[in-house]
């Protein structure tokens, strides 16, 4: 088990040295080879870490909670990874750009993908804190890989409230520290597992700041409101297989270091107080990203103030604290990468065959693209929380551990500003794809075969989430739930 | 052994009578640094002496007020020696009149009554100092303000000698952060009472940038005489203050010893003139500021006032 | 009120580091020039090397010295070093010394900003002063004040107008939080603290390289039309 963590640490880390020097169409090939080998060595880690956690080399370490987040970056790098290829090739006279471009994208999007995996596997909070400073730096240069100026501005956004933020759970990290040295003496070097072993003798004003300064910190990488302003701008301007592991896979991946220190402070402070922050901070992100969901023109900002919805439900239901709520919690993130990335990628077929993120410029989807089409359709509807899609099953068990944990107002708002967002998100997914094209069309046909593969394989795993997850994911779920609630 | 109010009328008159000699001092080593010869040390006295055999002449309109505000200003920095450690370590009997707030307050009555002389000659010179005085001087009270708040809590009185001796008690009292920004805040306050660069340039009329410079302009004869050496008081009084409370509490009289306390009457101008040479340095080294800039100076001070009283009041610095 | 007790040497020559610090941080707001901001950060960054020194010398934490040297390497040299390199490029007239490469200001004067970021800083002041901190680092009012650091260089940020100015805001916010782990993570382990400030060389060069796009599209350094994203 400890050669699968270190190949799976290690496979991206290569893939993205080598596809430095090579052409194109060979840098795709080894993207999506180390992009599903990737998957693989995942789903091989499912059985291990039911029963234990694994420990390698003193400063890496998965458990149950590691691999759940892990799962949905492995899953996206696969999909994006074969998505790429088809997206670089149906860019047309753009697709056809200098090799640099094609260059900078695949190694790029290697390195970004290998920064979000080592972050779950960090068993330290010091180099948890730089690993999502690295992701941040690399999806930022991503953001602006396209050159626009739209691209540029969301860069400098992106980077600009990414860095001050990550400052803050700096100094949150610093003051865990703080508070574990206390017990566990001056050389402590901020390993998890010992700390959460100390939870209960940790002085309590010290870790209630650091747990805000987290929440607020890493918070702005998640996109919470109110540190979210830069998430509309990035994930429209990115190229979309980019959007798709940003929305998808990173988003995820900065509320698992948020996880990490509500593992610490409610063992700490006992639960009452992380999950009123985490209810506050989930309530309004909900709120404004469902407002904001009713009026927008560009396609790709729709689905980005969807993530910000989807990061707010999964902070609430984090704050509902039954197990049920946790369970819902974890699948929501698997669920949601999947469907995020299929939404992105249809998304990207709309970009490559219509060439605009406009709203109201695309009109009859469902009659050109008759695979994309449909597969768009069924990722909107999925965000949405239609059955029997994942996020349905998710977002039931959620609400249903509201109800468990007598938050029935916050369940009721909850349900009500779901259901805006999906008013919002249908309006624009009926102009897309139902309205008939009123110019003449250009001609039906998908843009790439190799953009309508993921999207199937994306779309067979949100059947699989919703309708029966898998015995062994189960066994996964219950673990790190376990893990969340601190009764191991 | 002297009498203590011999030693009271000593502070006054060590003050009164010093002043002259420590403007002179300035101006001479402001020239040296020029390259000039400079003008003799006693210049000072001599301008006075002249002024006040001269004839006195009052605008038409002016009223009682132009003549008595010289003399009521004068009166005030006769008053505030008597307020702070200027040749003695312990208070004296007149020294419990009024606190160091209170002597802030006396320096600034003296201020306005010229102030008001100045408007009230109808000459748009004295007018223009007058406001930009007052106008600047309500961001520079508050810094003093917060100056004095620092010396309460880092004593708990705000008697100026009580200071004076807590920062002779200890180096750890001098390095203390709010100690040194408390000092720093009144040495600009300083800089902009005694009207030098970068506020305001001493030596000629420039109308652009007077301020301090502009108030006594329509005054003649022997209230021009008390309107100067008035000036050349305040600055010693602010200098004796920033030296004997907060920079350099040494020199003084311990006890009324008759060659304890002449050794403080000669240590007193003496560390006025090394701290009026530094300010001849900076004379020399900066430039003035633009008009509307000198808020920036003075927002600059405010924050080390305020900087310093955070520091010892929320952080025990 | 009890006269304030006398903190001693070590502590007050700290606390006089530390309030300089901010100091500098209050400065950035006076400083027009990109040029005279980025000699600011260098000598912000030498300042918490020297605390760095100090604290290492009297609580006797060998390590320190390692981190003032790395701290001074980096930040007070190589990274000043790549700012300036890219002021010169992105200003053509950087050698004629014509002034182009002022900082774009906001909406407010001077003497209002710095209003602004004396409140903050009490904030800062006041929260500091709620923790019970009592470290093998430097004095418990280097915290307060490098909260109030923290704080200012928001204000900082949110004040500016250009890209570079808001850059260096960001690389003096850290700087800030370096002071506060010189309070309260003396000693956290070497190897922790040089990773951070590697990483953040490397945050440095992505900056460079995205202010460089920006510059490369807009001809300038000024971040007024970065308003095309909306709602």
């Amino acid at each position: 088990m400890n050669v699968v963590v270190l190949m799976l640490l290690a496979v991206p880390l290569a893939a993205a040295v080598v596809t430095i020097w090579l052409p194109s169409h060979a840098a795709g090939a080894v993207t999506a080879a180390a992009g599903i080998a990737s998957f693989g060595l995942v789903l091989a880690l499912i059985p291990a870490v039911s029963h234990r956690d694994i420990d390698v080399l003193g400063f890496i370490r998965v458990d149950a909670l590691s691999v759940v987040f892990l799962l949905a970056t492995g899953f996206l790098y696969a999909c994006v990874a074969v998505y790429s290829i088809g997206y670089l090739r149906s860019g047309g006279e753009a697709g056809a750009r200098d090799r640099g471009y094609a260059r900078l994208f695949w190694a790029g999007l290697n390195f970004f993908a290998w920064s979000m995996l080592i972050a779950p596997a960090m068993g330290n909070l010091a180099l948890l804190w730089i690993a999502i400073e690295v992701t941040t730096i690399v999806s930022a240069l991503l953001v602006a890989i396209e050159g626009t100026d739209g691209a540029a501005e969301a860069a400098w956004k992106y980077v600009l409230l990414a860095s001050a933020g990550l400052a803050i759970a700096l100094l949150g990290t610093i003051f865990i520290y703080y508070a574990g040295a206390h017990v566990l003496g001056q050389s402590y070097n901020l390993a998890f597992a010992p700390l959460l072993g100390v939870a209960a003798k940790l002085p309590p004003t010290v870790v209630r700041l650091a747990f805000v300064l987290a929440v607020l910190g890493f918070g702005t990488k998640v996109g919470l409101f109110p540190v979210h302003t830069w998430l509309p701008d990035a994930h429209s301007e990115a190229p979309t297989p980019v959007s798709a592991l940003l929305s998808g896979s990173l988003l995820a991946v900065s509320f698992y270091a948020i996880l990490r220190f509500y593992q610490v402070a409610s063992a700490a402070l006992g639960s009452g107080f992380p999950r009123d922050v985490l209810l506050v901070f989930g309530v309004a992100s909900l709120l404004l990203a469902a407002l904001y969901l009713l009026d927008q023109q560009d396609y790709k900002r729709l689905l980005a103030y969807s993530s910000v919805e989807h990061m707010g439900i999964l902070a609430i239901g984090v704050s509902f604290g039954a197990p049920i709520a946790l369970a819902g919690v974890l699948l929501h993130v698997l669920a949601h990468a999947a469907a995020k990335g299929n939404a992105f990628m249809g998304a990207g077929v709309l970009v490559r065959k219509f060439g605009t993120k406009r709203i109201l410029s695309v009109s009859g989807g469902l009659d050109l693209l008759p695979w994309s089409g449909p597969m768009f359709l069924a990722a909107i509807l999925a965000l949405s929380a239609m059955p029997p899609f994942g996020i349905f099953r998710s977002e039931f068990e959620i609400v249903t551990g509201g109800l468990a944990a007598s938050h029935n107002a916050v369940a009721a708002v909850l349900v009500v500003l779901v259901t805006v967002a999906f008013f919002g998100m249908s309006v624009a997914a009926n102009r897309m794809l139902l309205t008939p094209r009123r110019e003449p069309a250009a001609d039906r046909g998908e843009p790439s075969v190799w953009m309508v593969v993921p999207v199937v394989a994306g779309l067979a795993a949100l059947l699989v989430l919703g309708l029966h997850p898998p015995g062994e994911l189960v066994g996964l779920l219950d673990r790190a739930v376990n893990a969340l609630r601190g009764t191991a | 052994m002297l009498p203590i109010p011999v030693v009271q009328v000593l502070q006054v008159v060590t003050i009164v009578g010093a002043a002259p000699a420590v403007a002179g001092v300035i101006a001479r080593v402001e020239a040296r640094l020029q390259g000039r010869r400079g003008p003799r040390l006693l210049q000072p006295y001599y301008d006075l002496a002249k002024l006040f055999r001269k004839e006195a002449l009052a605008p038409e309109g002016a009223s009682w007020v132009f003549l008595a505000a010289p003399v009521a200003a004068f009166t005030c920095y006769l008053t505030v020696p008597l307020l702070i450690p200027v040749l003695t370590t312990f208070p004296l009997p007149l020294g419990y009149m009024g606190d160091i707030l209170g002597g802030g307050f006396i320096l600034s009555l003296a201020g306005f009554l010229v102030a008001v002389a100045a408007l009230e000659t109808g000459s748009p010179y004295a007018q223009l100092g007058a406001s930009r005085a007052k106008t600047f001087a309500a961001i520079t009270e508050p810094v003093v303000l917060f100056v004095v708040f620092t010396v309460a809590l880092l004593t708990g009185t705000d008697l100026p000698y009580a200071l004076a001796a807590t920062v002779r008690s200890s180096a750890g009292q001098i390095i203390r952060p709010a100690h040194v920004l408390a000092a720093a805040a009144l040495f600009m306050v300083i800089l902009y009472e005694t009207g030098r660069i970068p506020v305001e340039t001493h030596s000629g009329t420039n109308e652009f940038g007077m301020i301090e410079e502009a108030r006594p302009f329509e005054h003649s004869g022997p209230y021009f005489a008390l309107l100067k050496w008035g000036s050349a008081v305040k600055q010693l009084i602010l200098y004796t203050i920033l030296l004997n409370v907060f920079v350099a509490p040494w020199g003084l009289a311990a006890t009324h010893q008759l060659g304890a306390v002449v050794v403080a009457m000669i240590a007193l101008p003496a560390k006025a003139c090394v701290l009026g040479a530094l300010v001849a340095v900076i004379d020399n080294s900066f430039a003035k500021l633009r008009l509307f800039k000198i808020t920036e100076f003075a927002a600059a001070a405010f924050l080390l006032a305020v900087l310093g009283v955070f520091t010892l009041y929320l952080g025990g610095g | 009120m009890l006269p304030a007790h006398a903190p001693g040497v070590y502590t007050g020559a700290a606390n006089v580091i530390a309030v300089l610090i901010l100091l500098a941080e209050f400065g950035m707001f006076r400083q027009a020039l990109l040029r005279d901001q980025v000699r600011l950060y260098a000598a912000q960054s030498a300042l918490i090397a020297v605390l760095a020194v100090l604290v290492g010398a009297v609580r006797h934490l060998p390590e320190l010295y390692v981190l003032a040297a790395v701290t001074v390497a980096l930040k007070a040299v190589a990274i000043p070093l790549l700012l300036r390199r890219l002021l010169r490029e992105t200003d053509p007239d950087y050698l004629l010394d014509t002034g182009h490469d002022i900082a774009g200001s906001g909406g407010l004067g001077l003497a209002s900003t710095v209003l602004i970021g004396i409140v903050v800083a009490a904030f800062g002041f006041f929260s500091a002063g709620v923790l019970p901190v009592s470290g093998g680092g430097a004095p418990a009012t280097a915290l307060s004040v490098s909260l109030s650091v923290v704080l200012v260089a928001f204000v900082l940020m949110i004040h500016r107008r250009d890209v570079a100015s808001q850059a260096i805001g960001l690389f003096s916010l850290e700087n800030g939080i370096s002071l506060a782990a010189l309070v309260v993570a003396a000693s956290l382990p070497l190897i922790l603290e040089v990773a951070l400030l590697f990483d953040l060389l490397l945050a440095v060069v992505v900056f460079g390289l995205l202010i460089r796009l920006h510059h490369g599209r807009a001809d300038t350094l000024s971040t007024a039309d970065l308003t095309s994203l909306r709602g």
